[in-house]
């Protein structure tokens, strides 16, 4: 490459170094792939080494049983899977609950994650202050926030009859104490002709405020991301133009942020789905324990994992593939 | 308004060297703050800021609410959870719960070995994912493409399911039958052990049966040491770092797929010429990446730093998979810190809520050191995925 900087305009013209510089060009790319594997060498080293054994030990558990004792492990085919759904059959049941949840979920958080993140975008006083109160929750409600939550409406329910005025102060107000009741609800809605599902949905939905504003924070996060990156200058034009804003997020913001909304439609399933607090996710981690699979409980919640995967990978390919024949991809500029 | 003004010439009034004072006709004061208040513009602004303002005051509301009451019943004396007219401001101010948990639960101990857990993590995740997501922006190598989908593979597979065999596999933990070998265990290809062929591999055992962990690297921070057993199957590293410190190096520890896809964008949005133009001045590909590109991406940097890092340190799921033998100990901030001081152990009237109180005040405890590094470091969470140029 460098030679070729050195060359004078009329060398460069010339057919021979044109040869010559293709070449040159070629090994560079060839030196550049190569330095490319260098790069994500410890990604492949650690799938290969560890990840890829990890996957196979977990699926062939779930075509064996392990002995208890002796730890030996005896082929038995589809036995597993076949117990996953027979032996206990509120696995179908859970698994339907589960994605019934995510197919709630999913919506809520992607629509209010974009309503946050163009509130946080508009120019407000104290915007600083608020994306600082809304993206506290991507840092601080991963693990143990939760699980003292979960351990709450636990110790809750067992206690039963506790006043609920001291319960809102020693327990969780929102989580388990419920912001609104159904009675509430009903009273509001008793005017509409609305069934009892769509009123239980808006329940459900309002219920779950607390822990869709503290699931939405990295989806706020990569929206707010896209909306800034937006040119100034579109907005601009639409103005003078005579559109409305309304218009103007129909038209523009929209089909601009449409490839983020897909890419957050699939983090949110994913992060729906890995989650150890989903219903699930919890309920296959009883069945390891549980008596009634005769010390085969491990294998029988691994088997019943890579089903609830495969389903959820069907699910993320199908959203995925409608999804992305409404995205509009903005041609990068030149 | 403006056009009026305009048909009456400004008079200037003074000049001087550096400034000039000009008097025009105004409209008066009344019109003027008529057409500001009264136009359908403004009452619309209002009436938005209004809603805006009421709505983000809300969810901050809903969001700080229950850290609010946490912190409210965590300063409460047992007496206050059973009087009925105490809601948010404790009667009898202490701080026993506190106290009760900082000394008798060892919090320095576990706030210690949490933060060093989580600090390694966090760099050596940064570093990683670092380096992998610059291989997949800026090269283009053949199966590029597939190795990006199976990065996306590792984040989907949720850990919970491969729980058993991530164990097991630290459980006895060998790498291509290295440990094997050396324990004298031969070689095992396609199922046949070389060992047959060459019985003096038989021979090879240069690694002792035990290796005492706390001597070597957790001594200094911990207050247990662990045997590691080394048999023919592999070593015993659970109840050490190393578990945590190889998923972090071959960036398959929690979310690291994510963090991944964030560098990659941010890589992607660096132009091609700055590299080009040091490319041209003799500097290699790592030189390049290692001097002008990292120095450029350190907002971006901070930002996964501080995902990795509080993502381990709330993390439970591991901590419990892979500290299995030390239950009793309060080694880490996480669930197992999650207790009852044995001096607030008294049984009233209120204990259900008192017990809880306690709970939640040690997860406040565990979260303090969280939020205050938040405080300092939010700002670049914006910046920093901002930057990464994701709509792109």
């Amino acid at each position: 490459m460098t030679k070729d900087v050195n060359l004078m305009p009329s060398e460069a013209v010339a057919v021979q170094p044109m040869k010559k510089r293709r070449k040159k060009i070629a090994s560079l790319d060839r030196r550049k792939a190569r330095a490319g594997w260098w790069f994500v060498l410890p990604f492949v080293l650690g799938f290969l080494l560890i990840y890829l054994p990890m996957i196979y030990d977990s699926i062939m558990l779930t075509v064996q049983w392990k002995s208890q004792v002796t730890g030996e492990l005896t082929f038995v085919g589809f036995d597993n899977f076949i117990s996953a759904f027979t032996t206990k059959s509120t696995y179908l049941q859970t698994l339907l609950t589960g994605l019934q949840n995510l197919a709630l979920d999913v919506p809520s958080i992607l629509i209010f994650s974009l309503f946050m993140a163009i509130m946080l975008n508009q120019k407000m006083a104290g915007r600083g202050f608020f994306r600082a109160i809304f993206f506290m929750p991507v840092v601080l409600s991963t693990g143990i926030m939760e699980s003292i939550a979960a351990m709450d409406t636990l110790s809750d329910s067992m206690s039963g009859g506790i006043d609920s005025g001291a319960a809102e102060v020693g327990g969780e107000a929102v989580g388990t104490g419920g912001l609104m009741s159904i009675a509430d609800i009903e009273k509001m809605f008793s005017g509409m002709e609305l069934g009892a599902d769509v009123i239980k949905f808006i329940t459900d939905l309002v219920n779950n405020v607390y822990d869709i504003v503290n699931r939405s924070g990295v989806q706020m996060l990569i929206f707010l991301a896209a909306l800034q990156s937006i040119s100034p200058a579109i907005y601009e034009s639409c103005k003078i133009d005579g559109a409305t804003s309304w218009e103007t997020f129909w038209k523009v913001t929209l089909p601009i942020l449409s490839p983020m909304i897909l890419v957050n439609a699939v983090y949110t399933i994913i992060d729906a789905f890995t989650s150890t607090q989903n219903v699930v996710m919890s309920y296959i981690s009883t069945v390891g324990v549980d008596p009634a699979y005769e010390g085969h409980g491990t294998e029988v919640a691994t088997a019943m994992s890579w089903t609830y995967f495969l389903i959820v990978i069907l699910i993320v390919a199908v959203i995925a593939a409608i999804c992305s024949a409404f995205v509009f991809y903005q041609r990068k500029s030149d | 308004m403006n056009a009026q003004n305009l048909d009456n010439k400004p008079v200037v009034k003074r000049e001087s060297k550096n400034k000039i004072r000009v008097e025009f006709d105004r409209t008066p004061l009344k019109d003027r703050l008529k057409a500001k208040f009264l136009s359908t513009f403004f009452l619309k602004n209002i009436v938005l800021w209004i809603f805006r303002l009421v709505l983000m005051v809300g969810i901050s509301y809903v969001v700080l609410n229950p850290f609010l009451t946490k912190i409210a019943a965590s300063f409460m004396a047992p007496e206050d959870f059973v009087d009925a007219t105490v809601r948010l401001i404790p009667k009898h101010f202490s701080l026993d719960i506190y106290k009760a948990i900082i000394s008798e639960l060892g919090y320095f101990t576990a706030f210690k070995n949490t933060f060093l857990l989580s600090f390694i993590t966090a760099l050596l995740q940064t570093f990683v994912c670092c380096l992998i997501g610059y291989g997949f922006a800026k090269f283009k190598f053949r199966g590029r493409n597939l190795l990006f989908g199976l990065v996306v593979l590792t984040m989907i597979v949720p850990h919970p399911t491969i729980q058993n065999a991530m164990y097991n596999s630290f459980f006895e933990f060998d790498i291509l039958g290295i440990v094997k070998f050396l324990k004298g265990g031969g070689i095992e290809l396609f199922g046949y052990n070389l060992k047959e062929l060459i019985p003096a591999l038989e021979n090879i055992n240069v690694l002792p049966d035990q290796i005492r962990f706390g001597e070597y690297l957790d001594g200094a921070v911990t207050r247990y040491s662990v045997d590691m057993m080394i048999t023919q199957n592999g070593i015993d590293v659970t109840n050490t770092f190393i578990p945590f410190i190889v998923l972090s190096l071959g960036a398959l520890a929690f979310k690291n797929g994510l963090y991944i896809f964030l560098l990659r964008q941010f890589f992607r949005g660096v132009p091609d010429e700055l590299e080009e133009s040091a490319y041209m001045d003799g500097s290699g590909v790592f030189k390049t990446f290692f001097r002008i590109i990292l120095p450029l991406s350190i907002p971006m940097m901070i930002t996964v730093f501080l995902f990795a890092f509080c993502w381990q340190w709330t993390d439970g799921f591991y901590i419990n998979l892979f500290y299995n033998q030390v239950k009793t100990n309060t080694v880490f901030l996480s669930w197992e810190f999650i207790d009852i001081p044995s001096s607030l152990n008294i049984t009233y009237a209120g204990t259900q809520l008192y017990n809880t109180a306690i709970r939640n005040t040690c997860g406040l405890l565990i979260v303090l050191p969280l939020v205050i590094l938040y405080s300092f470091g939010q700002r670049f969470l914006v910046q920093g995925i901002e930057q990464s140029g994701l709509a792109n």
